[in-house]
């Protein structure tokens, strides 16, 4: 019972790293994303050329791979050494880590994006035109919130393979949740701390399938 | 006054040519109707009159602002972005498939632009919407959404989403095309209605008997040309192409 208690509280400590990568990828990602998605459907080849190639990188290869080259990639390449640099109250290790998980989602987030995008019908376009509205307000006012409808359940998708992800930033020695699963595991002999954290990501991919589903739900007044 | 003059528009998609020199005037208080074949480039010169399209030749001017002009030497250019901007707050087009907002009730279909565009309060928007409301007899929608409206409902909110911003021309293409035909009569009944009113429209139509007794100029359009116009081009056409057109009408 003693032993189920500590590893309840040290994984719960390695959790307040699952959830940071978690929301801060998030936070990054989405609005990335949608920079990403508007530099794809550019009218400037180069721009859109160059966005293409990005996003087939990010999404052709191992995001561990990613995490790596940009925690090292930093020294390697152009001898800066920041791997014992501190960001305030986060360590570089936990910095790349977000950088990395941000940079790849956002690949992903933008394809999703595009996708909603370039579904909607010219018309409302030329609506918005007739009506005196200005770019801006077409994508944010009319566009924007019918592709957010189009995409909730893609990006729903993708918000759960991230919860699952978060586990790769072992790999940056980030002790989140996964990794101090397994150093407690290897102590105790045991795969207990394995089916705990189990149900940790289980548990939280609940939660956001119950939350994903209010706001489809919220959405569904027109068609 | 013309409302709009449009002289000598030229416009090709790619190697294909559209509008062959097209000349069409319209008075305040005048309503236009626009008849002829699929194909024969009738919604493109309303989306040209409307900006949807740029024009290769010609001249367009709306309530007496000049949009775009062909000078001497051939150059076509187009005014300003903020005189285009200020143009189009003269003008207002009703689609054949409605193009309203999904997203937004009713109400803000009308009120959105007077809001955020045109810088209304939100009292004198919601005033303009109710009046329009009420007069096209929808006064109970205000709150409804446009997937829960019949499509004739939806053509008439769409219409004073139009009027709501108190345009000096108002183009139609094809406003009842999209609607079964019981419905159709409602969005008539509505345009008859602006027509005695004395709004100056344009209206692309395919129903001959109501652009007969509505319009006070009936213009033939047919291979990228105006074949002939007049007042009653529909009991009286002179050109071959346009009574074998009429004919299909029975
Ligand atoms: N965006 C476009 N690109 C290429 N061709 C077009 C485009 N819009 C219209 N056309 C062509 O222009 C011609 C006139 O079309 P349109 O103006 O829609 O005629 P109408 O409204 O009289 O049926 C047709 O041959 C049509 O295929
Ligand atoms: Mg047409």
């Amino acid at each position: 019972m003693a032993e189920l208690t500590s590893t309840l509280n040290q994984l719960a400590s390695g959790l307040r790293f699952t959830l940071g990568i978690f929301f801060l990828t998030l936070l990054f990602s989405i609005p990335l994303g949608l920079l990403v998605a508007r530099g794809r459907m550019s009218k400037n080849k180069i721009v859109a050329g160059l966005v293409r190639v990005y996003i087939s990188v990010m999404r052709g290869t191992p995001l561990m791979l990613q995490l790596l080259l940009v925690y090292f990639g930093p020294y390697y390449i152009f001898g800066v050494k920041l791997a014992d640099l501190d960001v305030g109250p986060f360590k570089y290790r936990f910095v790349a880590t977000i950088i990395g998980f941000s940079l790849n989602y956002a690949a992903y987030f933008a394809e999703i994006f595009r996708g909603g995008i370039q579904s909607m019908p010219v018309g409302q376009y030329e609506a918005a035109q007739i009506l005196g509205f200005s770019k801006a307000q077409t994508f944010f006012r009319i566009i924007l919130p019918q592709v957010i409808k189009r995409v909730l359940p893609s990006v729903t998708n993708e918000v759960i393979t991230l919860v699952k992800d978060t586990s790769l930033a072992q790999v940056l020695a980030v002790t989140e949740m996964f990794t101090m699963a397994k150093n407690l595991a290897s102590s105790q002999v045991s795969v207990m701390p394995f089916i705990v954290a189990g149900v940790f990501y289980y548990v939280m991919n609940g939660v956001i399938e119950i939350i994903m589903n209010r706001a489809e739900k919220s959405m569904r007044y027109y068609s | 006054m013309n409302v709009l003059e449009m002289h000598n528009i030229h416009k090709s998609f790619g190697s294909l040519e559209v509008l062959k020199g097209i000349d069409l005037e319209v008075k305040k208080g005048e309503v236009v109707a626009v008849i002829g074949p699929s194909g024969g480039g009738k919604s493109t010169l309303l989306r040209c009159a409307t900006t949807l399209e740029y024009i290769d030749k010609g001249e367009i001017k709306i309530a007496g602002e000049k949009l775009v002009s062909t000078s001497q030497s051939g150059l076509t250019q187009y005014t300003d972005k903020k005189n285009i901007q200020e143009i189009r707050g003269k003008f207002g087009l009703v689609f054949q498939n409605f193009n309203l907002f999904p997203h937004f009730s009713v109400r803000r279909n009308i009120t959105e632009s007077l809001i955020h565009v045109h810088k209304k309060s939100k009292e004198e928007a919601n005033a303009i919407c109710d009046a329009l409301l009420k007069k096209l007899d929808m006064s109970e929608k205000a709150d409804s959404y446009p997937c829960n409206l019949s499509g004739g409902q939806q053509q008439r909110v769409s219409i004073a989403r139009a009027l709501a911003l108190n345009p000096e021309i108002l183009f139609f293409d094809e406003p009842t095309s999209a609607l079964d035909p019981e419905l159709t009569a409602g969005v008539l009944k509505v345009i008859r209605e602006l027509a005695e009113e004395k709004m100056t429209m344009v209206i692309v139509t395919h129903e001959m008997a109501f652009a007969r007794d509505v319009a006070d100029k009936l213009v033939f359009m047919d291979g990228g040309v105006i074949v002939e116009q007049g007042s009653d081009i529909i009991s009286n056409p002179q050109h071959e192409r346009t009574k074998e057109f009429l004919a299909g009408y029975g």
